[in-house]
């Protein structure tokens, strides 16, 4: 295979990944670490640090959606942001001294767990907290936002659970190069009980965030090739794009369903290849 | 406070909207660039963020591929810390210490791991 037809192809590969991700809510990386570790034989920490610039490019091309919404908790966003911040750095450097095999068992695992979790249902908001925690009131955690011309206040609770939660994100992101989308959510939705469209418009900017963590720890360390990383962001944003037009007119369960039974056979690959080598 | 707020807003819409099309538009050029030249997937060198920046800059002067897209990949890089740093500022002015503290530590995390993957930890 010549060069540009590698580039051509990773550049298809990220216009799918992109496309997927926006139908079925997750990231890229879902699909950009295994077509380039399992398609192209990249070694890992190339894969995932290409990869990482792909969900940046996701993050900042969604932010339009999100800034000036007034969805966002910046004070929540950056006091976990420390948490995934620091997961994101010690993942970054770990990743080069563990075996390939274990990253590859590890990132089939993470992408079963959040293929199946895409075919929950969307938008399940776990209902407020009546009430700040201790520790969200010294922080003023809480806030409000605008819906139909109303404002909604909400309450800020289990703010140490969510920060480990977070340093698990960062620390999987950072050896992956996955956005962690999946479990920032989960820490803010389900267990700090924020309202569902707070954490996810929050969690779109801790995302570029975190990947740009590790991503500055794989780009200086010489792990990105420029020209498959371009390919990468150019294919992502292209195909995010495409998706979050489509998903009004396609059939999306159904393709959502399909998507996600890719994604677990692709899960079962890289088990087999972690566990087998194969 | 309602007038920094909406700073705060502006700013971000700001950056990000300047950050996408300056991405796009460099890591089109480079893309372009290559196909056009027909060249090869080089093995990228570890180097410091000077050094990264010292090539983009003999590199665009000779129409380089590779130049346009590392300040692609640059400007994408640094979009969240410009944020973050638009956030310090907006905290500042709101005479919010303890954000414009963590927004710092949060920076400093991001520029560690710059420092840390160059000097190969």
């Amino acid at each position: 295979m010549t060069p540009v037809v590698t580039v051509l192809l990773v550049l298809c590969g990220g216009l799918a990944g992109g496309f997927i991700g926006a139908l079925t809510g997750l990231g890229g990386g879902m699909v950009i670490v295994p077509l380039l570790t399992l398609a192209f034989h990249l070694p890992v920490p190339e894969a995932v640090g290409i990869s990482l610039f792909g969900v940046m490019a996701t993050s900042i091309g969604a932010a339009p959606r999100f800034v000036g919404t007034g969805l966002n908790n910046m004070r929540v966003g950056l006091f976990l942001q420390i948490a995934a911040s620091s997961g994101a750095l010690t993942g970054a450097i770990i990743a080069h001294r563990l075996s390939a095999r274990f990253l590859f068992v590890l990132f089939g695992i993470v992408l079963a767990y959040s293929a199946i979790m895409s075919f929950a249902p969307k938008h399940s908001d776990s209902g407020g907290a009546d009430a700040d925690s201790l520790l969200a009131r010294r922080l003023r955690l809480a806030s409000r936002y605008r819906q139909n011309g109303e404002w909604i206040d909400y309450h800020v609770t289990a703010v140490i659970p969510g920060f480990l939660v977070m340093l698990l994100a960062g620390l999987l992101s950072a050896l992956l190069g996955i956005g962690s989308g999946a479990f920032k959510v989960l820490a803010m939705d389900r267990l700090m009980r924020l309202p569902f469209r707070v954490s996810t418009a929050t969690s779109n900017f801790m995302i570029g965030v975190t990947a740009a963590t590790s991503a500055g720890y794989y780009l200086s360390h010489g792990d990105v090739s420029p020209v498959l990383a371009g390919a990468v962001i150019l294919g992502v944003l292209a195909g995010a794009y495409t998706g979050g037009h489509l998903v009004k007119v396609l059939p999306v369960k159904a393709l959502r369903s399909l998507f996600g039974a890719v994604l677990l056979l692709v899960a079962l690959q890289m088990l087999l290849k972690g566990v087998f080598n194969i | 406070m309602k007038e920094i707020a909406r700073e705060r807003r502006l700013l971000n819409i700001w950056i990000v909207r300047a950050s996408v099309m300056l991405c796009l538009g460099f890591i089109a050029t480079g893309l372009t660039l290559y196909f056009v030249h027909g060249g090869h997937i080089p093995i990228p060198p570890a180097g410091s963020l000077a050094h990264i920046l010292y090539g983009i800059v003999t590199g665009a002067a000779v129409w380089h591929a590779e130049a346009f897209l590392d300040a692609g990949l640059l400007i994408l890089l640094l979009t969240p810390m410009v944020r973050l740093l638009a956030g310090v500022y907006v905290s500042l002015r709101m005479r919010d210490a303890l954000y414009a503290g963590i927004g710092l530590i949060v920076v400093a995390l991001v520029v560690i791991g710059l420092l840390a993957g160059q000097s190969g930890i």
